[in-house]
């Protein structure tokens, strides 16, 4: 359906893209994720024909983007990074127009716009101006744009920023619900995202590929990460002391723990090696019980990080002793979606 | 193209811009059309409209300033250019919708000659020759008001470069005539506007070796002109600044003469500058 070959934005000596390739399946919804920066707008742009590639092509349905723009136009709709709305006119307004330079037939346009207003929820807000409009009514409408005409691809920059919870649920069983009969780019930092929507996850970072898989394989792809979460009641040294006897244990780290002589403790070991029992009978031994122990799977957030970081490190070719930072910081993220 | 148009026109009479302009131009005409036509008499309408070709000056980039700027500012040229949509469509809609608001004004200029007849007879033809003119003249404003839009992303600098360069062309007829004459100046003001022309193709292409080529190319040809018949530069540099003065071509349309010559004059200048304005959006897609 959607075919990317070798695509490379040059801004002068910076490189935005960096020879990208992947395809897009009918049907499929195409997750793309990286952190600010890594191109994934300028990516959507150059395929929806709003910039030109430095080098290499973009074919949607076996047309190119710069041959036959206006027909390969036709089929997608686009939701930028900021939805592209005119403050001064009312939804309705901006609908029509919007239906009127897509080319929506005249007799098919008052039915569509309906439609379109009762999937995306602002038919209530239909002759409010836009500019009175709240950021989550902005991005339904930007929403609502991209939908009309039913193209064959959709193109969602970022689609759930500034959205509360509950629209972030509605607008994600929207997508799903429209990807039945399109196919769906869409473009996140956020994983619980992609990995809630996308058949396929897209990583990347600096303009490259990472990565591309199911979401659900993306753990396999990489092995787990080892480890335990466990909280130990009693005091902190003689804990440590008896889990440094266990030599399968690579590092230890103690995170915050809010209760009094309680010993929150984050325990890594190599990739699928369960110390779970020898943890166990090292704490009886201690007599420090195990109030509660945990593994750690491996979320798209570390493999995101693990993956983007490993770029770093073997680019820059950093000697070994830093890996364990890159550990940590792994760490404080997780620590902080926990707390979220 | 008609989406375009309509949205365009549809804002300008949304956010008051529209009104201000035609109340504004028709207050000026009205105030000329008193004095030169009711008060002393004058039943030549090219008169009054001879005297007030100033006011494109002021009024023009007041109605072009945001055409194209602000849809860049809102980032809403994103919808426009992935939008199954030509650039010269949403150029020319763009363009149709402000010369819809001039010709409001015309339209009703139009009547003036027709108040004056029910006083005495009047030369039809030459009135409403000069008001041809005068709508075609503001056409041409109007074209270059909105390539100069389509250049920057802020009005403020679409509005006062608008405004410069409108008001170049007013005085370039008064700067023209105190150059001198002579073939080597014109030689030299040429070949630094080659110069000039080459560096600004460098800005935008990066392309060192066809500014260069384009450098060599047009100082040599003026040069080989130069060597071989020297007298054809005599007073080139008056006429050649004469030629870029929009308004010094109304002149013989306010004497009450329709000038073929001028009308094709300010069709091409709309021609060229609706086409800049198409190449500026394509152009935008390279950068």
């Amino acid at each position: 359906m959607i075919e990317v070959k070798n695509l490379v934005k040059r801004y002068g000596d910076h490189i935005a893209v960096d020879h990208l390739s992947f395809t897009v399946e009918q049907g499929q919804i195409l997750g793309f994720l990286g952190p600010n920066g890594a191109g994934k707008s300028t990516t959507m742009n150059i395929i929806t024909g709003y910039m030109s590639a430095t080098d290499g092509t973009v074919t949607v349905n076996g047309l190119d983007v710069y041959e036959e723009p206006e027909e390969v136009k036709k089929m997608i709709g686009y939701l930028p990074e900021i939805p592209p709305l005119y403050p001064d006119m009312t939804v309705l307004e901006y609908l029509n127009f919007v239906a009127e330079i897509k080319k929506v037939k005249k007799s098919e346009r008052k039915e569509m716009i309906s439609d379109i207003m009762e999937a995306t929820k602002i038919t209530d807000m239909s002759n409010r101006l836009i500019k009175h409009l709240s950021k989550g009514y902005k991005q339904r409408v930007g929403l609502a744009q991209a939908i009309m005409g039913y193209p064959e691809v959709i193109i969602l920059d970022e689609p759930t920023v500034g959205l509360d919870p509950k629209q972030i649920i509605e607008i994600r069983e929207l997508i799903k619900e429209l990807s039945k009969n399109h196919t769906i780019i869409l473009s996140s930092h956020i994983m619980q995202e992609v990995s809630a929507v996308c058949d396929q996850v897209l990583i990347i970072d600096k303009g490259r590929l990472i990565l591309q898989d199911k979401p659900e394989n993306l753990s396999n792809h990489l092995g787990s990460t080892g480890g335990l979460k466990i909280s130990v009641k009693g005091e902190t040294e003689p804990v440590l002391e008896a889990l440094k006897k266990i030599d399968r244990i690579n590092d230890i780290r103690e995170n915050h723990s809010y209760e009094e002589g309680v010993v929150n403790l984050t325990l890594h070991c190599n990739a699928n090696e369960d110390i779970r029992e020898e943890v166990f009978y090292s704490m009886v031994e201690a007599k420090t019980p195990i109030l509660e122990m945990q593994s750690i799977r491996m979320s798209l957030e570390d493999i995101f990080l693990k993956v983007t970081n490993e770029e770093i490190l073997e680019e820059d070719s950093i000697d070994e002793e830093e890996i364990p930072e890159t550990i940590a910081s792994e760490e404080e993220v997780d620590e902080d979606v926990r707390d979220l | 193209m008609l989406g375009i148009y309509k949205k365009e026109l549809r804002n300008y009479f949304t956010s008051m811009i529209g009104y201000v302009f035609i109340a504004f131009f028709l207050v000026i005409i009205g105030i000329y059309f008193m004095i030169y036509n009711l008060f002393f008499g004058l039943a030549n309408f090219e008169y009054s409209l001879g005297a007030v070709t100033f006011i494109f000056v002021l009024l023009i980039p007041l109605l072009t300033m945001r055409l194209m700027s602000e849809e860049k500012k809102q980032k809403t040229d994103q919808l426009l250019l992935t939008s199954p949509l030509s650039a010269s469509s949403i150029v020319l809609g763009k363009f149709f919708a402000v010369l819809t608001i001039f010709l409001i004004v015309m339209a009703i200029v139009c009547t003036y000659p027709l108040i004056m007849s029910l006083y005495g007879s009047i030369p039809y033809g030459s009135s409403y020759g000069s008001i041809l003119g005068f709508a075609l003249l503001g056409g041409a404003y109007l074209a270059m008001g909105l390539f100069i839009s389509s250049l920057t992303e802020s009005q403020v600098v679409a509005a006062v470069i608008s405004f410069i360069v409108f008001l170049f062309t007013v005085l370039m007829k008064g700067i023209a005539s105190i150059f001198p004459t002579d073939n080597k100046t014109a030689l030299i003001v040429f070949s630094v506007m080659v110069i000039i022309i080459c560096l600004l193709l460098y800005k935008m292409m990066h392309n060192l070796t066809v500014s260069i080529v384009t450098a060599v190319i047009g100082i040599g040809g003026l040069l080989g002109v130069y060597l071989v018949k020297p007298t054809l530069f005599d007073g080139s540099l008056i006429k050649a600044f004469e030629w870029i003065s929009v308004i010094s071509r109304f002149d013989t349309f306010s004497v009450g003469i329709l000038d073929i010559s001028g009308i094709i004059y300010y069709l091409s200048i709309i021609f060229i500058f609706n086409f800049l304005s198409i190449q500026a959006i394509k152009k935008r897609r390279w950068s």
